[in-house]
C-alpha cells in the first residue's frame, strides 16, 4: 500500500528510490572490483537481503498510528464477515434490534417524561409537589400557595394555577374550552410574552373597577378574532361572567400541562370573585392549585428543596385538618411534571426504570454477539495463532477482533438509526387512539440527535464488549497445541467468560419476564374485575351548566329537563346523571358514626333521579332516586352493602340517619346497593359508597355527565343525544362524550403500554438468551467433539454424551434462574405502584416464568446436546 | 510496535546507532558508504544488513540525531546524505561512554567469573 507524504515523515518513493541507489552502488563496486555486471548483480542482491522487507521497516519507522495496518485490519475484519453471512447478520440484527428499540424509546420517554409544554422554556423551572402524610399531592391550597411563594427565596418567582374547563359563550353559541385561574405572574414566570397586548398585572389579582380581565390564547384569537389587531380591549363571556381581553399568548403556547390545551387564562382571585368562590379559595385545606416556580439564579435544586422543607415545616397548623406532616417535594419542571397524571407522579421512576431495562437489554444483547464471536474465535483459534507465531502482537489481535466488533457496530447502528426514526413516527399515529378523557393528547416524539448520539456510545460500548472478549482468550491461548494439526479438541476445561454470559442474560430474562408477567397479570386482574355493574352499552356525556344555569336551582331544573328529555330519544332506555363520571377523582368523605373515635371512609357521588337504573343496579333494599325527592323531608341517600355492613351490622339499613362530614344535616338511607366498584378501577378492594341525591344538594354548578343506557347502535345515539340536549339549552354545551368502556381505558391504557413494552422487550430477551445459551453449548460441544469421540470410542453410550452435555447446559440454567429469582424479587417492590390486584412476590408468574425459561433452556441444550450423542468417534478421532 | 522485535532491537538498535553516528564524526555520507565504512573500519567484524541499517537511519533522522539531504556523489549519483547534527553528537558521546561502561562491567563480570572456574 502506498502512502503519501502528507501523511508525515518520507514518502514511499523516497525510500524505494534511497534503497535502490544503495543496491546500485553495490552492484557498480562490485563491477569496478572486476566482477561480471550479472554475477555482481546477483550478489549485491543477496548480500543485501529482502529489499522488500527493509523498505517495509524503514518506513513503519515513520508510521505514527500505523493506518495502513489498521486498514488492513478492517479490511481482514470486513472479508471475515462476509464470509460469514449467517452470523454477522445475526450479530447486526440482534444489536440494531437493541439499539433501534432502546433508541425509540429514549425518544419516547424524553418526549413524554423530560421535555416541556410547547412555548415553555424549562430553564430552572421547577414543579413543586406537596407530600402529606407521606402521600403524593400535585396540588396544594391557595393560602398554603401564598405562604410558601412569600416565603421562598431560592424559588422566585412561583406561579399557582388551577386548570379548568369553562364554557365560551360567543355570537354563534357556546362551546366548552379549556383554561386555568392563575396568579398574576403566570406569565413572567414562564417567561411568556403575549404577541398582542400584556401580561396580567397584580392589580389585576384583586377585582376592581376594572373588572375581569382574560388572556386568550392563540387559537382562539385566530378562530374567534380572525387574528384582528384591537382583540384587546374587546370582551368574552367565560362561564357567563364577562371579562376583557388584555393580551393574546403566542403561537405554541396551550398551557403548563401535558396535553392541556389552554384557550383562555384568568386571574384567579378576581374570577373566584366574580364566581363566588372566595370562601373555597379561602380555605388552606382545599387543594387546588398546582405550583411551579423558577430556581434563584445560582440557586440549585436541592438548597431550594431543603429551603422549601424549612417553610413548610414551619407553616402554622390549621384548626381541624386532618394532615398530621406536610412538606413540599420539588421536581424539574416537564410538561408531565406539572398535573396530576399517573406519569406526573411517576416520571424519575419511569425514566430510570427504562434507563436499566435499556442497559439491561443492551448488555445481553452484546453478551450474546460477544459469545457467538466467541464460538467463532475457537474456530479461528488455529488462525490467530499462526499470526501470533508470526510475530503479531497482542495488539494486533486486538485490533483485528475490535475491527470485526466495529463493522458490526456500525452496521448496527445504521440499521438502528432508520429503526429508530421510523418508528419513532410511527408511534405517535398509533397512540392517537388513546384520548385519555376528552382532550387529544398529541405526542411529539420528534427523532432526537442527542438520543441518536446516545444509541451511538450504546453501540460503542456494545462493540467493546463484544471485541474484548474474544481478543482476550485469544491473547490468552497457549500458542503450542493450536499450531499442531487442528489441535482443537484439546479439553481446555470450560471458559469461564462464556459460562458468565449465559448465567447473566439467563438472569436478566428472568427479572424482564417477571416484569412483564406480573404487568400483565396485574391488567388482567384488572379487566377482568367485575365492576359490579353493567359496563356495556352505557354513553357518559359530560356537559358544563355553568353559562345555561346560573342558580343551583335553575342548574337542578336543567338537569332534569335534560334528563327527562333524553329518556324520550329511540334507543335510550334510561338516562340520569351524577357530579362525577365513573373512572375518574371521586371525593372521599368521612363519615361521623358517632360510637368509636375512627371514622369511616366512603366515596361520595351526587347523582340525579334514575341513577340506579342508568347503572344498571337493582337495589338490594329501598328504592332508586325519583323525581319527587324534592318534596320529601329528609335528603336520602344510598350506600353499599359493604358500609351498611360496617355501620349497622347484621340490622336493616333502611331508613337509618347518618351524618356526613361536609354536610349540615343528617341524612337518611333511601337505598342499600350491591357492592360494585361504582368509581371503576384501581380502588381498594373492598370501598364503600355513599350516594347523595342531587336534586336535594344541588349546589355543584359546572360540570356534570349524563350517564346515557342505551339499545342498538353507538352512532344513531350520539348524534340524537346531542341534538336533544342543545335544543335543550344550547348555552349548555357538551364538553365530551365517550362510552364507559372508553372511560375504563383511560386507566388501563398506561398499563397496558407498559406491559406491552416489557413483554417484548422480555420476548426479545428470551429469544436473546436461548440462542445466547445455545450458541455457548454448541462452542462447547465443538470444542469437545475430540473428547466425545475418545469417551464413545471408550465405550461411553450416546445417552451418556447427550446427559453430560444436557447436564452442563442445564447447570448455567439452573443459577441463572437462582440469580434472576433473587434480583426480580428485588426490584418489583418498585413496581407495586404499577399493580393491581397482584402482590410483586406473585407465586403463579414466578413459577410460570421459571417454566417458560426451563423449557426454552432445555431446547436451546438438548441440540447440540443431541448433534454431540451424533458424533462418530472414528471421525472425530481422526478429522480432528 | 511488536515486543518481539523491540527485544532484538534493543540491544542491536542502540548498538547499531552509535556505530552509524561515530561514522558520520567525518563528515556527511550516503547509507552505502556507512555501511561500507563500519565494515571496514570494523575489519569485517560488523556487517550492517541493509535491512537494519536504513531504519536505523531513519529514526536517528527522526530523533534529529541526523539530518538528510539529497545531493549528486562524486560519481554523479543522486543519494541521500546523512550529517550528523549538533545533538547527535551530544547523544553519542553520551552512548559512547554507557557503551564504554558496559563492555567495563561485562568484562569484570568475565573476569571474576574465569578467576572462580
Amino acid at each position: 500500500m502506498r502512502r503519501p507524504s502528507w501523511l508525515g515523515g518520507r514518502s514511499d518513493a523516497e525510500i524505494d528510490e534511497e534503497i535502490e541507489t544503495h543496491l546500485q552502488m553495490a552492484i557498480r563496486e562490485r563491477i569496478e572490483r572486476g566482477e561480471e555486471p550479472r554475477e555482481a548483480r546477483r550478489r549485491a542482491l543477496l548480500e543485501f537481503g529482502n529489499a522488500t522487507l527493509a523498505k517495509e521497516e524503514t518506513r513503519s519507522v515513520w508510521t505514527w498510528i500505523r493506518l495502513e495496518q489498521l486498514a488492513t485490519d478492517l479490511q481482514i475484519g470486513a472479508r471475515i464477515l462476509w464470509r460469514a453471512p449467517a452470523l454477522s447478520a445475526a450479530a447486526s440484527v440482534l444489536i440494531a434490534l437493541v439499539i433501534g428499540g432502546n433508541t425509540t424509546i429514549f425518544s419516547m420517554v424524553h418526549g413524554v417524561l423530560a421535555k416541556p409544554a410547547p412555548g415553555v422554556v424549562a430553564d430552572r423551572l421547577v414543579t413543586l409537589g406537596w407530600v402529606t402524610d407521606g402521600e403524593e399531592h400535585p396540588a396544594g391550597s391557595f393560602p398554603h400557595y401564598l405562604q410558601v411563594a412569600a416565603a421562598s427565596k431560592t424559588v422566585s418567582p412561583m406561579l399557582a394555577f388551577e386548570f379548568q374547563r369553562f364554557v365560551l359563550t360567543t355570537r354563534d353559541g357556546s362551546y366548552a374550552i379549556q383554561g386555568a385561574n392563575v396568579s398574576t405572574n403566570y406569565f413572567d414566570t414562564l417567561a411568556i410574552r403575549p404577541i398582542a397586548g400584556r401580561a396580567f398585572n397584580e392589580r389585576e389579582g384583586r377585582l376592581d373597577a376594572s373588572g375581569l380581565v382574560a388572556v386568550i390564547s392563540h387559537r382562539l384569537w385566530r378562530e374567534q378574532f380572525a387574528e384582528s389587531r384591537d382583540v384587546v380591549g374587546q370582551t368574552v363571556i367565560v362561564n357567563g361572567h364577562v371579562a376583557t381581553i388584555i393580551g393574546v399568548a403566542p403561537p405554541p403556547f396551550r398551557g403548563v400541562m401535558f396535553g392541556e390545551g389552554s384557550d383562555v387564562w384568568l386571574p384567579l382571585v378576581a374570577y373566584a370573585q366574580v364566581d363566588r368562590r372566595s370562601a373555597e379559595l379561602a380555605n388552606p385545606l382545599a387543594p387546588f392549585f398546582v405550583m411551579i416556580g423558577r430556581l434563584a439564579p445560582g440557586v440549585s435544586r436541592s438548597e431550594a428543596q431543603a429551603e422549601l422543607a424549612t417553610i413548610a415545616k414551619q407553616m402554622p397548623r390549621v384548626p381541624g385538618d386532618p394532615v398530621r406532616s406536610r412538606t413540599i417535594q420539588l421536581f424539574p419542571y416537564s410538561a408531565t411534571a406539572a398535573g396530576d397524571s399517573l406519569v406526573a407522579q411517576r416520571g424519575p421512576w419511569f425514566l430510570a426504570m427504562f434507563s436499566i431495562i435499556t442497559a439491561l437489554t443492551l448488555l445481553i444483547v452484546c453478551a450474546n454477539v460477544a459469545n457467538l464471536m466467541l464460538a467463532r474465535a475457537v474456530v479461528r483459534s488455529r488462525e490467530m495463532a499462526v499470526r501470533q507465531s508470526f510475530g503479531a502482537s497482542h495488539a494486533r489481535i486486538v485490533t483485528i477482533f475490535a475491527a470485526e466488533a466495529l463493522a458490526i457496530a456500525a452496521t448496527a447502528w445504521a440499521a438502528a438509526a432508520i429503526f429508530a426514526f421510523w418508528t419513532t413516527r410511527a408511534l405517535p399515529r398509533l397512540m392517537q387512539r388513546f384520548d385519555g378523557d376528552g382532550s387529544r393528547i398529541a405526542f411529539d416524539f420528534t427523532p432526537d440527535w442527542q438520543v441518536l448520539g446516545y444509541a451511538m456510545l450504546l453501540a460503542l460500548a456494545g462493540t467493546a464488549i463484544v471485541g474484548a472478549a474474544p481478543a482476550i482468550r485469544t491473547c490468552r491461548q497457549d500458542l503450542q497445541p493450536l499450531l499442531k494439526a487442528g489441535e482443537q479438541g484439546v479439553v481446555q476445561g470450560r471458559s469461564t467468560v462464556s459460562s458468565g454470559l449465559v448465567v447473566l442474560q439467563l438472569a436478566f430474562s428472568v427479572l424482564l419476564l417477571t416484569s412483564a408477567g406480573l404487568a400483565y397479570r396485574s391488567l388482567s386482574v384488572l379487566t377482568a374485575r367485575d365492576l359490579g355493574f353493567d359496563t356495556d352499552k352505557l354513553l357518559l356525556v359530560t356537559i358544563n351548566t355553568r353559562a345555561a344555569a346560573p342558580t343551583p336551582d335553575a342548574n337542578a331544573m336543567l338537569l332534569a329537563t335534560m334528563v327527562e328529555r333524553l329518556r324520550g330519544v329511540r334507543g335510550v332506555t334510561a338516562a340520569s346523571y351524577a357530579r362525577r363520571p365513573v373512572q375518574s377523582w371521586w371525593s372521599v368523605e368521612p363519615i361521623a358514626t358517632g360510637t368509636d373515635g375512627k371514622p369511616l371512609l366512603a366515596e361520595f357521588n351526587l347523582v340525579g333521579p334514575g341513577y340506579l337504573a342508568a347503572m344498571g343496579v337493582r337495589p338490594l333494599a329501598g328504592r332508586d332516586f325519583d323525581d319527587r325527592e324534592a318534596d320529601r323531608g329528609a335528603i336520602p341517600v344510598a350506600v353499599n352493602q359493604h358500609l351498611a355492613a360496617a355501620l349497622w351490622p347484621g340490622q336493616p339499613a333502611i331508613g337509618r340517619t347518618l351524618r356526613l362530614r361536609s354536610l349540615p344535616q343528617p341524612v337518611v338511607v333511601a337505598a342499600v346497593v350491591p357492592n360494585a366498584f361504582y368509581s371503576g378501577y384501581g380502588r381498594p378492594s373492598d370501598p364503600n359508597f355513599v350516594f347523595v341525591s342531587a336534586s336535594r344538594l344541588p349546589q355543584q354548578l359546572g360540570e356534570m355527565t349524563l350517564f346515557v343506557r342505551y339499545s342498538g347502535a353507538l352512532d344513531d345515539i350520539v348524534p340524537a343525544v346531542s341534538r336533544t340536549l342543545r335544543a335543550v339549552d344550547d348555552r349548555a354545551p357538551i364538553v365530551y362524550a365517550r362510552t364507559l368502556s372508553e372511560q375504563l381505558q383511560s386507566l388501563t391504557w398506561p398499563i397496558h403500554a407498559l406491559a406491552i413494552l416489557l413483554a417484548s422487550f422480555a420476548v426479545a430477551s428470551l429469544l436473546i438468551a436461548t440462542i445466547g445459551q445455545y450458541a455457548a453449548v454448541a462452542f462447547t460441544m465443538r470444542r469437545r467433539t475430540r473428547d466425545f469421540g475418545v469417551r464413545m470410542a471408550l465405550g461411553a453410550s450416546a445417552d451418556d454424551i447427550r446427559v453430560a452435555v444436557l447436564r452442563e447446559g442445564l447447570g448455567l440454567t439452573a443459577i441463572g434462574l437462582a440469580i434472576g429469582g433473587a434480583l426480580s424479587l428485588a426490584t418489583a417492590a418498585a413496581l407495586r405502584s404499577m399493580l393491581f390486584g397482584v402482590t410483586p412476590t406473585d407465586a403463579r408468574t414466578y413459577a410460570g416464568v421459571f417454566a417458560l425459561l426451563a423449557a426454552a433452556s432445555l431446547v436451546a441444550c438438548y441440540i447440540p446436546a443431541r448433534r454431540a450423542s451424533r458424533i462418530d468417534p472414528m471421525l472425530a478421532l481422526r478429522e480432528l | 510496535m511488536s515486543d518481539r522485535r523491540e527485544n532484538r532491537g534493543d540491544l542491536l538498535q542502540g548498538t547499531l546507532d552509535m556505530l552509524v553516528l561515530q561514522t558520520l564524526r567525518w563528515g556527511p555520507a550516503h547509507g552505502y558508504s556507512i555501511s561500507q565504512a563500519i565494515r571496514s573500519s570494523s575489519k569485517d567484524v560488523f556487517r550492517v544488513e541493509t535491512g537494519s541499517l536504513y531504519p536505523a537511519l531513519h529514526r536517528l533522522e527522526k530523533r534529529r540525531l541526523v539530518r538528510a539531504e539529497w545531493k549528486t556523489s562524486d560519481n554523479k549519483q543522486r543519494a541521500k546524505y546523512y550529517r550528523l547534527t549538533a545533538a547527535g553528537r551530544r547523544h553519542l558521546t553520551r552512548e559512547h561512554s554507557r557503551f564504554r561502561q558496559l563492555v567495563e562491567a561485562v568484562h569484570a563480570l568475565m573476569r571474576a567469573r574465569g578467576q572462580e572456574g
